[in-house]
């Protein structure tokens, strides 16, 4: 090779075809991806995250929870998700069009969270997420840096974790979630994949078209 | 095949005085940069087995310790000391001095600068958990500025040079040079300025870190191993008409590989078909290298055999992706400390021991003394390669027990982090040789470039 502007023109050439391919190829097929109209039900979906739970999604992102933790389900026949209650059907692409910042996620060293909120057989609640978040548990280190202990001034505050044993706060104190904890569990609440698109239902395969 | 004992005078001033503060600086940052994620990585290892460990530490809570530690270790590690390794590889294959130090200089502080804004970022919280361009969106014109004004002087050093024939080095190197901002750019402003919408933004992500690793980090590498193996041996490489058809599989091959990672996800099937195609077509890369700079595998000094353990651990780093990216395959290693193993394999085994030959070998030339100590050397030789082979093999074991068990619906996770603790202990152990190993480096860099004393009795050169 002794010619430099060919070497150049493969370069470039090298990577503006892999650019054309997955970036414009992908945009291509999912750019102009729509919101699912259901006749029956009288709306579309998915439907656009709360601004609370919007407000969530930039706290997960900033902690980088990404590192441990996915948001996609995989389908039933590839990996334990739909088995370990983390979803009743596989993710599609359309699940996430209304995502700021979608997060899939590489790595699962803790659970995923898709369906956060329609864990079989008990859901965690606000609170259950709260003192997850504040106690940790397991391989999840704590997050206490997300609440204040305080004085308590007047009546304890609604939100007030109710904590035991070790532990609780020093009397007259009470543990309390900041905004960000607030909007990071509405986020994790509000995360699901419940309606079923028509992509979404498994194809049976092996036999011919109805 | 015999280790020089001394510089040649010539060899020693060709690249000369106008580059030796540039490239010095360069390399410096790098290896600073390097012992910074060395000790973040050693904080990420242990809160695997300690999920207590700097808990309550809002800056450093185990994903932004991640988040920091990969934005270091490829922007400042990589950034610097491949950088460094590729600007001087053009000047000497160039056979002038190097051009525009000024320029290099300048371009490494908005490039340093940039970074350390961007790190600041993050743990300020605006970091993007985006793989591989975590760092915020305000830090990233500013590196791009400062890689563009370093990469003039490789350009002028390539379009002036003295004889028409290029190298394979001068390929790679190349390359890497000019690829750099087109994907860097691209990524930026679709990923943080305009946003793709939905799982696009995964899509466009991987297409950059594999884009950046076949395109950038691997060739700066393999730049330097090019220029290594037949200076240190003295010998040709052998097939060298293949090694374009190398260069060009790893060019054209390596970036579609972008799909690698979402195996199953909620992506359009062929993303992942053409990357496992491609993962595979790419073995026929790393045998060209392999066949090309075999010579390296048959001793000698101790920067020859950085990059022979560098360029084993990158082939073989290949080879377990191309494996683990087969559905059947990934099944189990999917989303598991495996890819962690692959990743250190080709990152920490791959390319870090590449460019500490080609640093090893350089440096003596640049700075125009031998380095100062020849036992610090090898130690560092003999911890990095313990260190890489036991990450690599911890970090599997522990992949490989987490993915069956992840599979078996009925095993909580905190049953998993129990049986996968032995191997991260391990792991982490395997972290702190490499640390430790990197820091005889960042000893022996010091006292060879800033003590004036005369050594040159004693001194080693590889």
């Amino acid at each position: 090779m002794k010619n430099g502007f060919l070497l150049f023109l493969g370069l470039f050439s090298a990577l503006g075809l892999s650019w054309a391919g997955i970036v414009l190829g992908s945009y291509a097929q999912l750019g102009a991806l729509a919101p699912y109209y259901d006749d029956s039900e009288a709306q579309s979906f998915p439907q656009r995250l709360p601004g609370i739970a919007a407000r969530g999604q930039l706290v997960y992102r900033d902690l980088n929870c990404a590192s441990c933790h996915t948001q996609q389900v995989r389908r039933p026949d590839f990996g334990s998700d739909q088995a370990r209650g983390w979803g009743e059907r596989q993710s599609v692409a359309r699940d996430y069009i209304f995502q700021p910042w979608v997060q899939l996620g590489q790595a699962r060293i803790g659970p995923d969270l898709t369906n956060l909120q329609s864990r079989k057989p008990t859901a965690p609640d606000e609170e259950d997420l709260m003192e997850m978040l504040y106690a940790g548990q397991g391989a999840m280190p704590a997050y206490r840096f997300l609440f204040v202990d305080r004085p308590v001034v007047g009546q304890v505050s609604e939100h007030a974790l109710a904590l035991t044993g070790s532990l609780r706060p020093a009397p007259g104190h009470e543990i309390v979630p900041t905004a960000r904890a607030l909007a990071l569990v509405a986020y994790l609440q509000g995360l699901g994949t419940g309606y079923d698109y028509p992509e979404a239902k498994p194809a049976v395969g092996g036999g011919e078209p109805k | 095949m015999t280790a020089q004992a001394q510089v040649a005078p010539e060899e020693a001033s060709t690249v000369g005085s106008a580059g030796r503060l540039p490239l010095l600086l360069l390399l410096g940052c790098g290896i600073l940069w390097l012992l910074a994620a060395g000790v973040l990585g050693l904080v990420a290892a242990i809160q695997l087995h300690a999920p207590w460990f700097f808990e309550n530490c809002r800056i450093l809570n185990h994903g932004r310790v991640e988040a920091l530690r990969e934005s270091i270790w490829i922007y400042g590690w990589v950034g610097n000391a491949g950088l460094c390794v590729a600007l001087w590889v053009l000047a000497r294959l160039g056979g002038e001095p190097l051009r525009a130090g000024n320029l290099v200089v300048i371009g490494a502080g908005a490039w340093n600068l940039g970074l350390l804004v961007g790190l600041a970022g993050i743990v300020l919280g605006d970091g993007t958990a985006l793989p591989a361009l975590q760092l915020p969106g305000y830090a990233l014109p500013v590196m791009l500025a400062g890689y563009g004004a370093m990469a003039v002087s490789g350009v002028l050093s390539w379009a002036g040079r003295r004889r028409s024939v290029m190298f394979a080095s001068h390929w790679y190197a190349v390359a890497a040079l000019f690829l750099f901002p087109w994907i860097f750019s691209a990524a930026q402003v679709t990923l943080i300025w305009v946003p793709v919408r939905g799982v696009l933004q995964a899509i466009v992500d991987g297409w950059y870190t594999q884009g950046i690793w076949s395109l950038w980090m691997a060739p700066l590498a393999l730049a330097g191993a090019y220029y290594v193996v037949p200076k240190a041996t003295g010998r040709t490489l052998p097939s060298y008409d293949a090694a374009a058809l190398g260069f060009w599989c790893l060019v054209f091959v390596g970036p579609w590989t972008g799909g690698r990672h979402l195996i199953g996800g909620p992506v359009p099937a062929w993303i992942s078909s053409i990357a496992i195609v491609a993962s595979v077509t790419l073995l026929f890369h790393y045998l060209i290298v392999l066949i090309n700079l075999r010579w390296a595998f048959g001793g000698g000094g101790v920067a020859l055999k950085f990059v022979a353990f560098g360029l084993a651990a990158y082939a073989l780093g290949g080879l377990v992706d191309a494996v683990t990216s087969m559905r059947g395959v990934a099944l189990l290693t999917q989303f598991t400390h495996f890819d962690s193993a692959q990743q250190q394999l080709a990152f920490s085994g791959g390319i870090s021991l590449m460019l500490f030959g080609a640093v090893y070998f350089a440096v003596p030339r640049l700075a125009g003394r031998p380095w100062a100590s020849g036992a610090l050397m090898t130690g560092h030789l003999v911890l990095a390669v313990v260190g890489v082979a036991l990450l690599a093999v911890s970090l599997g074991a522990a992949g490989l027990i987490q993915g069956a068990a992840l599979n078996e619906p009925a095993v909580p996770f905190a049953e998993i982090a129990e049986r996968t603790r032995t191997w991260l202990l391990v792991a982490t152990a395997a972290d702190s040789l490499i640390l430790f190993g990197n820091l005889l480096l960042a000893a022996n860099f010091i006292q060879t470039v800033a003590c004036r004393c005369g050594r040159d009795q004693e001194a080693v050169t590889p």
